[in-house]
């Protein structure tokens, strides 16, 4: 009963997921061709490793709606980085880094000054969107060396280490927030920071760590997406705050923190990211995409509504 | 010092400031175009000063301006309706837009920033569906791009639409009991509830009137670019959030005001502008906005201890 409580809405996001799978199945065979499915996850891939870090920072009943300006922010460093000549390990640790910093900032302000973290991660969108431009004009990183992109696997190795390195990241993540110490601090932290102060952790440096941990992994989504290309734009990561938020709370963390699982988030950003490509092989438009994700979020969160309601009635 | 004081002298600074290094900064001209160029932005934000003095946030906004300005594109050029019935095809979808919201906000309770983080991709999803993303209506009669690009005097007609958008807010917020009762519910829902406010019906009238004011947005920018596109009004819910909040209204509800909205929104316009004519970057804008909006929040916390104690 308990497994069925903490993930229900795991469980209809998986039924949802599975519908659609099948739907695809018996419709749209061609869905399933390797290189389809390869291309889903892919394209999935650095919207989960944000969502990972989304998932804890809104367990600790944050937000973070910065991270399209900081993942444009280190992808062009770890195309800067790998241009100036830096081995590609060490360029893209820089990007990691930069995120980590950047994450630092929104971190400080929040935790440390006490300011409302919808408001500073806006004031810092728009600041590190805008600091960029005027940094690079728009040019966009090119000349990159043979080793940036795929980090020199080449292109089908690259195509399988970028989802296996996301999978990888989001499977120790999850593992460590059920069962780290610091895991339990970000979920008592998110739940009742006061509380949690007087159980002995410590609610500031607790959010203070999502931040950072936030951006590191922005950092990380940001270089997966930017290896896959031969030049670096300066104008990546628009909208991609809204994707990430969207997929994690699909997956059932509730935005009051301290409910949700990284579980649930997985199975928000398939669902999310296989919506838009089964469209096209269900046979309607690509640009109706945007109206089914908005549809998919809001179908989530209402039938639960709806059924915590009922609920409640019982 | 109240808050409010501080930004109207931060705004004065900044346009003795313009005034100063600009060219052509300081005419009735450049005064116009100034508000031309808010005058969106600027019914939007007067429409979410209630929405957060309720704590709530409606992102849906800019989203919703591309969904009306394009039903109102489809209905007139494809449909060949009549402009009058066009015109009230795109309100009526503001409104349909704004119930949505005050659906699942106030009845279902759902988060309002879940609620309109989910139109916001439903409403511009829905606009660049029915243009396939592509199409672009234009051609539309002088006598309703009037509406954008006329004036009387030097008055640009927008001011007019956007005056009386500010009365009638600063009439609901400051002046009638409704306007106590979205301050009641932004700082305790639960309270106001056992109080005897009808919280869910005030609650999803403050969502049905900023999908009103994002109908009647489109109009403006329709009017003003002479073009109905999907991508109409992208961006611009972050901005008009900025202007509240910089304004002085708390993010957590319960404090605002409809004059720090109109103040907030002028220091930014101002900011841009008069960059612009100082031929100094335009990124410069984007920077110093943000650097203000954390002065203001830095501001509003000093001002809030020293109340308190």
């Amino acid at each position: 009963m308990r497994l069925l409580s903490t993930h229900r809405r795991a469980l209809s996001v998986a039924a949802a997921y599975g519908a659609l799978m099948l739907a695809l199945a018996v419709a749209a065979p061609g869905f399933y061709a390797p290189a389809n499915l390869r291309d889903v996850l892919v394209g999935a891939a650095p919207v989960l490793v944000a969502a990972v870090g989304m998932t804890a920072v809104i367990l600790a009943r944050q937000i973070d709606i910065s991270i399209g300006s900081q993942f444009a922010i280190c992808a062009v460093v770890a195309g800067m980085l790998a241009r100036s000549g830096l081995a590609m390990p060490l360029a893209a640790a820089g990007a990691v880094a930069t995120g980590g910093m950047l994450g630092a900032l929104n971190g400080l302000l929040v935790a440390v000054f006490g300011l409302p973290a919808i408001v500073v991660t806006l004031a810092t969108m728009v600041g590190l969107r805008e600091a960029l431009r005027w940094a690079t004009e728009g040019v966009w990183v090119r000349d990159l060396p043979a080793g940036f992109q795929w980090m020199g696997l080449g292109q089908d190795a690259g195509r399988f280490a970028i989802p296996a390195v996301a999978l990888a990241v989001w499977a120790a993540v999850a593992w460590g927030m059920r069962h780290l110490a610091a895991g339990r601090a970000v979920y008592a932290t998110g739940s009742d920071a006061e509380v949690a102060r007087l159980a002995g952790v410590r609610p500031r440096r607790v959010v203070f760590g999502v931040f950072v941990a936030m951006g590191a992994l922005t950092g990380l989504a940001a270089l997966l997406s930017a290896i896959q290309f031969i030049d670096v734009q300066t104008s990546s990561g628009v909208g991609f705050e809204l994707r990430v938020i969207a997929a994690v709370v699909v997956g059932g963390t509730s935005i009051a923190g301290g409910r949700g699982t990284l579980v649930g988030s997985l199975l928000g950003v398939l669902l999310l990211a296989t919506a838009g490509p089964a469209l096209t092989f269900l046979g309607s438009q690509a640009y109706w995409d945007r109206a089914l994700q908005g549809l998919i979020i809001l179908a989530a969160v209402a039938a639960d509504a709806v059924g915590a309601g009922k609920r409640r009635a019982a | 010092m109240t808050y409010e004081r501080g930004l109207a002298l931060c705004l004065l600074l900044e346009i003795a400031l313009f005034s100063a290094i600009g060219w052509n900064f300081f005419t009735a001209g450049n005064a116009g175009e100034i508000v031309r160029a808010s005058a969106e932005v600027g019914l939007l934000a007067l429409a979410l000063t209630p929405v957060i003095i309720t704590g709530g946030i409606d992102l849906s906004v800019g989203s919703l301006l591309g969904l009306c300005a394009v039903v109102l594109g489809v209905t007139w050029r494809e449909a060949g309706w009549p402009l009058p019935a066009a015109v009230a095809a795109a309100i009526t979808a503001g409104i349909a837009g704004g119930g949505l919201n005050a659906l699942l906000v106030a009845r279902l309770g759902i988060p309002p920033l879940i609620v309109t983080l989910g139109t916001y991709s439903l409403f511009r999803g829905l606009a660049e569906g029915i243009t396939a993303g592509v199409k672009n209506y234009s051609d539309f009669p002088a006598s309703f791009l009037v509406l954008g690009q006329g004036a009387i005097g030097p008055v640009p007609s927008q001011l007019f639409v956007v005056g009386a958008g500010a009365l009638g807010f600063w009439l609901l917020v400051h002046r009638m009991a409704a306007g106590r009762a979205l301050r009641a519910i932004g700082f305790s829902p639960e309270g106001s509830r056992y109080a005897g406010l009808a919280v869910g019906r005030r609650l999803g009238a403050v969502y049905l009137l900023s999908g009103l004011c994002a109908a009647v947005a489109s109009l403006l920018y329709v009017a003003r670019l002479g073009q109905a596109k999907a991508d109409a009004g992208t961006g611009f819910e972050l901005m008009a959030v900025t202007a509240v909040v910089l304004g002085g209204t708390s993010i957590f509800g319960g404090r605002g005001s409809v004059g720090g909205t109109l103040l907030g929104l002028a220091a930014l316009a101002v900011l841009q502008n008069g960059l612009r004519l100082a031929d100094l970057p335009a990124e410069l804008a984007g920077v110093a906005t943000a650097a203000l909006l954390l002065a203001a929040l830095g501001a509003n916390r000093v001002l809030e201890g020293r109340n308190r104690a």
